[in-house]
């Protein structure tokens, strides 16, 4: 509450209605599908925006008023540490993602919403574990928000970009168009498949089903234990 | 410098063996999930209806301009999507002029829409495609005779060279002649009724448009009249050439 996130949040979801009202009297057909399209994309980039700011900004603090140093001067461990904090930023996620799952309420149906809200938790632990890796490599607020921003829009458009890579309108052979592709190839073997998550399509065409959260649950845990895992080697290497 | 980086944390050896064992095989587990995944295959999407040219105003905060550029080149490129490319022809056309449509309201001025009908979407190899975009053509053409009569220049050319149909190229000829009058208009645009009746062999008519349009006084370009005279020449000689294979 001291941060307003909540207020920030409940002020996302106003303007978020607004907007879907504003937006449905301009479409012809498609009236609610349009509505709750624009709102379930509106409100997926929101949250991650939202978590992201809310964790390095509030971990940077702890960083620069020194409470860092006060709290691993204890006899506690750094890993203790790292997932109390993980823990707290899951909690403010579950809120996040709620708030704005009720907010869908209003315009999809209930079993798809709550498909969409489970997956958008999911994707938010990955933004908050994603966060506070970045923060603890750069310990500075823009490095580690554009770090975030790249692997978060890299992770969601890996899929468009290796198909292009891979099936290439003209055909080339040359060695840097190789390596290029090579490195792409790469890059979808390392980062999550964000793609699969959070899907407006589940909204607007009711085409979500708990079979396709397995595979985003899944990937979810992989990569958060693979974050932490980076996250703690860093931290167990900081000197303060 | 370098040493700073290196030495300012702290060494390896403080980081506890669970952590690094944790690292290693998280990363296994993530490579192991990946290659377990379904392959990603292209998969071709159907060209969907504009929205109003209102809604592409508002989302571009009030910049129609701006928006029409990059709805042109989002349109252009569509038939590219990420691993695959549809063939143009497989463009539903009618979804297509909708979208070209939007784009000229968006933006009077440009040409940007009526070029790629004519040379993008109008040049496709199967011939009911190319009629339909033909068919837009002409009818942009009728809004605005003299904005759009180069277009409807290349789709006289079209008809006659690509859809072999003479008696079209004929009507596009013929209502450039009628309605493209503006000072604008070179003289050969409005003189391609000429060309395509003398094609079509019907000499004698285009030898009447000719002398029409010099005896009407309206052309006072002499280069115009120049080559109209010139035209009177040459479908005289056909005439006369005509006459001698009727008579033997």
């Amino acid at each position: 509450m001291r941060n307003r996130l909540l207020w920030l949040s409940l002020l996302v979801v106003v303007i978020s209605f607004g907007l879907v009202e504003f937006i449905g009297d301009l479409a012809i057909t498609e009236h609610r599908v349009t509505q709750v399209a624009v709102l379930g994309a509106f409100l997926r980039l929101s949250a991650v925006v939202i978590v992201t700011m809310f964790v390095v900004s509030s971990t940077v603090r702890e960083l620069q008023d020194k409470t860092l140093e006060m709290i691993l001067a204890m006899p506690i461990h750094r890993s203790s540490y790292y997932l109390g904090k993980l823990t707290g930023f899951i909690q403010v996620s579950a809120i996040i993602a709620t708030i704005f799952s009720a907010m869908l309420l209003l315009y999809a149906s209930a079993d798809q919403v709550m498909l969409w809200g489970i997956s958008l938790f999911f994707e938010l632990i990955l933004v908050v574990a994603l966060g506070l890796v970045m923060l603890f490599t750069f310990n500075q607020i823009p490095a580690a928000l554009t770090g975030v921003f790249v692997i978060y829009a890299a992770s969601r458009s890996a899929t468009s970009i290796y198909l292009m890579a891979k099936y290439p309108i003209i055909s080339h052979t040359t060695i840097s168009q190789k390596f290029m592709d090579g490195f792409v190839e790469l890059l979808t073997w390392l980062l999550p498949d964000l793609h699969r998550f959070t899907q407006t399509e589940w909204l607007a065409h009711g085409t979500g089903s708990f079979s396709l959260l397995m595979p985003v649950i899944g990937q979810a845990l992989i990569y958060l234990t693979l974050l932490s895992a980076v996250a703690l080697f860093d931290f167990y290497r900081k000197n303060f | 410098m370098i040493r700073h980086y290196i030495e300012k944390d702290r060494p390896l050896r403080d980081v506890p063996i669970a952590v690094i064992v944790m690292l290693v095989v998280a990363l296994a587990i993530q490579l192991f999930w990946h290659s377990q995944q379904e392959p990603i295959v292209a998969k071709a999407e159907d060209l969907p209806r504009p929205m109003s040219p209102r809604a592409y105003v508002m989302s571009s905060f009030g910049e129609p301009v701006a928006a029409a550029k990059i709805l042109n080149l989002w349109l252009q490129a569509f038939d590219n999507q990420p691993g695959i490319s549809i063939p143009l022809h497989s463009l539903d056309y009618d979804v297509v002029t909708d979208w070209l449509d939007t784009i000229l309201e968006l933006d009077p001025r440009g040409h940007y829409p009526m070029l790629v009908a004519a040379r993008v979407y109008g040049s496709v190899s199967v011939d009911e495609k190319q009629r339909e975009m033909m068919d837009y053509i002409f009818y942009k053409f009728n809004e605005d005779p003299n904005k759009h009569w180069r277009w409807l220049a290349h789709a006289v050319i079209t008809a006659k060279h690509e859809l072999k149909d003479m008696q079209l190229a004929l009507k596009y000829a013929h209502a450039l002649a009628e309605k493209a009058t503006g000072e604008n208009v070179p003289y050969w645009a409005r003189d391609m009724k000429i060309i395509v009746l003398e094609d079509m062999g019907e000499v004698a008519a285009a030898k009447i448009l000719v002398g029409g349009l010099i005896a009407s006084g309206e052309i006072t370009d002499p280069y115009e009249l120049n080559f109209l005279e010139n035209k009177i020449h040459t479908l005289e000689e056909k005439m006369t050439k005509i006459r001698q294979d009727v008579d033997k």
